[in-house]
Order: structure tokens, then sequence, then C-alpha cells
């Protein structure tokens, strides 16, 4: 049974590793369109990212904490666009920020146009991945014992250094898994990305973006492509669970995987 | 069916009873490629299905109808472009499909011929799959102008204005259609074809826009 789950999920990476010989495989990494797509995946991506974990972790502190009325109506619009589909993503996105869209009028007062630049690949990941992000995070805050927090207070941190001294290294190892998770998801996303902010190499073409256009011309190459996003994909997962375990190990954190003040004895 | 996207709103009208996957004829190409299920393979240009016939994989492929690329542009024109002359003009948002879609194709083709290609291509700020997205761009307005067939500018026909080509752009495209080798229903698919071929069926094709074979 357990092996029967395993087959499944590995054929298709193994099937997708091996249509090719390495050399050609390794050639299809080096394309123009490949590295053009590593360039944009990784910017675009990497932007978005910093802006989902700075402005993210004191949204979702606040959150976790605070007890205000509606608390519960924002959590579930946090969570939103996790059950849309992406294109339905993309197509909201559009409408909101499109040109002749809700804002468009706005955005064109302040000489911003979003139509087909980076930063509306920017936006649609950010649009995909917080709820993520979001949801781990107002986890992870949630199960940070509240006397850590409240000794701090009592020894003088004010709100901003009792989140980043004490809640964020405790709750860092959900918030760790959080994030990897987000980034994961960022990095494979097509719909709201090709909907919102089209296609094209060097601009706007993600790599999943470019497997999808690929598809017609070489399939070979975008074979490629699909497994350089596997494996960077997967290197992310691995660091992330490095580094979750490695908090997890250290004294200060909730659930001491490795040396435990209490263990000796 | 596997039938290009241009043909999204037609093909059901000829038949609705059968079940269709749209896209784009290079992406189709390669499902049928890999061994899809399909019984028809209709393109929007002669080169897929040749190729698929050069490799046993469709009967030989029959013209069904032509259509023309035509320019739209979004229905209040913000960029105020009134001529294939103006895609030349710098900061003009450009959609065409990708250079493996046959719209795609055909765009360069016309470019080429009209010999702006640099000073068009340099304005392309999206790329799409399949030409019923580009029409989608421009229909809600994120670009300035597109490259469609004029059957999709008549399926769009509120939202977006047409401008036609100059006869030297040579904006004339040939569809085809070809059964599966593979399929399981020949008789079925063979129908299909006769039907798409037949009066009936012409006449559907033509009040949607599409020319003769």
């Amino acid at each position: 049974m357990l092996a029967l789950v395993i087959a499944f999920l590995i054929l298709p990476l193994a099937a997708l590793i091996s249509y090719q010989p390495v050399r050609e495989l390794l050639h299809g990494f080096g394309t123009r369109v490949a590295t053009d797509a590593i360039l944009v995946s990784l910017k675009c991506n990497g932007i978005a990212f910093a802006l989902m974990v700075g402005l993210g972790t004191p949204f979702a502190y606040v959150l976790a904490r605070a007890r205000f009325r509606g608390r519960s109506v924002v959590l579930t619009l946090v969570e939103l666009p996790l059950v849309m589909p992406p294109a339905v993503a993309g197509l909201a996105l559009l409408v909101a920020f499109g040109r002749f869209g809700l804002l468009g009028g706005a955005e064109r007062a302040l000489g911003i146009d979003l139509a087909f630049t980076q930063a509306a690949v920017i936006l649609a990941i950010l649009f995909v991945a917080s709820p993520f992000y979001l949801r781990g995070a107002i986890a992870a805050f949630s199960a940070v014992d509240l006397t850590l927090v409240d000794v701090a207070a009592t020894l003088g941190a004010g709100p901003l250094r009792r989140m980043l001294s004490v809640a964020v290294p405790v709750a860092a190892g959900g918030l760790g898994a959080a994030a990897a998770v987000a980034f994961a998801r960022g990095l494979g996303e097509f719909g709201a990305t090709i909907l919102f902010a089209g296609s094209f190499q060097g601009t706007t073409q993600t790599l999943p973006l470019a497997v999808y256009s690929l598809f017609d011309a070489n399939l070979d190459q975008a074979i490629a492509i699909g497994v350089l996003l596997i494996i960077v994909s997967a290197a992310i997962l691995l660091t992330a669970k490095l580094l979750a375990r490695s908090w997890n190990s250290s004294p200060t954190s909730r659930f001491p995987g490795g040396r435990s003040s209490f263990a000796s004895g | 069916m596997l039938a290009a996207a241009s043909l999204t709103k037609v093909f059901p009208q000829i038949d609705p009873h059968a079940d269709y996957t749209f896209g784009g004829s290079g992406a189709l190409e390669t499902q049928v490629e890999q061994g899809a299920p399909a019984d028809v393979f209709a393109a929007a240009s002669p080169k897929q299905p040749a190729q698929l016939f050069a490799k046993g994989l469709v009967t030989r492929p029959v013209e069904f109808a032509t259509n023309t690329l035509v320019l739209i542009v979004p229905r209040d024109n913000p960029a105020h472009i009134h001529s294939v002359n103006d895609l030349t003009r710098p900061g003009v948002k450009l959609v065409v499909c990708s250079a493996a879609v046959p719209c795609g194709d055909y765009a360069r083709k016309a470019f080429k011929n009209l010999g702006i290609t640099n000073a068009a291509m340099k304005n392309v700020v999206s790329q799409t799959a399949d030409v019923t997205q580009t029409v989608a761009d421009v229909a809600l307005g994120q670009a300035d102008a597109g490259l469609v067939y004029i059957t999709d500018a008549k399926a769009a026909a509120g939202k977006v204005s047409v401008i036609r080509l100059p006869p030297r752009a040579k904006p004339n495209t040939r569809d085809f259609i070809a059964a599966l080798t593979a399929s399981q229903h020949r008789a079925a698919a063979r129908a299909f074809v006769a039907l798409v071929l037949s009066p009936s069926g012409q006449a559907q094709l033509r009040a949607a826009g599409f020319g003769k074979p």
C-alpha cells in the first residue's frame, strides 16, 4: 500500500527525468529560453517572497495574538485565494488592477501601467502564494507560549522587540515550513500569471510559462525546463526542511528535537 | 475532436454532440504525437496536419476553410491605431501568438511581407499560446492591438474593432482537417470530416466568417 503511494508520486517525476539522455537535458538547461526563464522566475519570486515575509510576518503576528471584531472574517479572507482556481485568481487580478479594471483609472492617473510587466508577475505570485505563508505563520504564532512573550514585556521589551526577539525565533520552525510551501507554490504559479501578466521571454515568462510555450514548439526543451523546475523546487524544500530541523533542535524551541534541558537525568 | 482555437464557436454549431478540445494547433499536434485518444485533428494551417501525415498519424489532410488575418484593437482604441503601420510606433502594446502557433506564424509572415518586422516585434509584450487568448487580451483592453483571425474578431464583435491588413501582407490562411489513423472510431471520424465539408457545414463556417477552401 505504501509502496503504491510512493510509486504514484515518484513515477511521473522519474518519467520526466528519464525522458531524454542527461546530455540533452543539460543542453536544454543552458538554452536562452531556459536561462531567461530562470532569471525571471528567481527575480519575481524573490521579490514576492521578500514582500510576503516582510509584510506578512507582522500581519500574521497581529492576527494570531489580537482579538478584534471581524477577526474571523479577516482570517477567512486570508485563506480565500487558496480555494480560488489560479485562472479565476488571474481574472480577479485583471478586473481589479487591469488597465480597465477597478483601479485602472487610479493607476493611469499615477502613471502606472501594470499590463504585461514584471510587477504584474510579482502581484500574481503574491496573491496566490501569500495565503500559504499567512496560514502557517498564524498557526505558528498562535502556538507560541504566551508566558514567554509576557515575560519579555515585563523585562521592558516593546511590541516590535517582543515579536522579533521572542515570538519569531520560537515560531521559526513553523514560519520556515510555511515560507517554504509558499515559495514552492509561487515558483510553480501559472494560471494567474499567464492571465494577468502575459508571457514574454525575458520579461514575464517564468519557468512554468516557458514550459507551456515550449509545449507547442519543442517538447524536449519543455521537458528539460520542467525537470529544472523540479530540481529548483526540491532544493528549496530540502533547504527548508534542514533549516526547520536545526531550529527545532535548539534549546529555546517548544519541542526540542535534539538536546533538551530536561532530557538529562 | 482536437481543433484549433479559432474553431471554438463554429465547430460545436456544426456538430453539437462531439467532444471537443480546442487549443493552439501546435499543442494539439504534440498531443497527437504523444498518442492522445482523439479521432479528428483540425488545424489553422497546413503545417501541423502535414507533419502528422508525414509521420503516418493522420489520413491525408483536406482543406476545409480559409481565414483572414486581421488587426484588432480594443473598441475605444486607446492607442489610436488606424492602420498596420501604427504598430511600428514606439510604446504600442502588441500581442501576437507565439511562433509555434499558426496565428503567430501568419502574423510574423505578414510583418515580413509588409517590411515592418523589427519595429513591430519590438512592440510585442506577450506571446500567447492560442488565438483566443490574444483576442481576450485585446478585448479586455490590456493590449493596444493584436493579430487574430477575422472569425475571432467577429466572435468578439462588441469588444474589438477590426482593421484589415493590406493585400500585400498576404493575410489569407488555410484550415486543414484530417482523421487520426489510431482513432478507435474511424467511421465517426470520417462522418465528422464529411459533415464539415458538406454544404450545411460549409454554410456554418461561412456564417462565422470563414472563406471557401
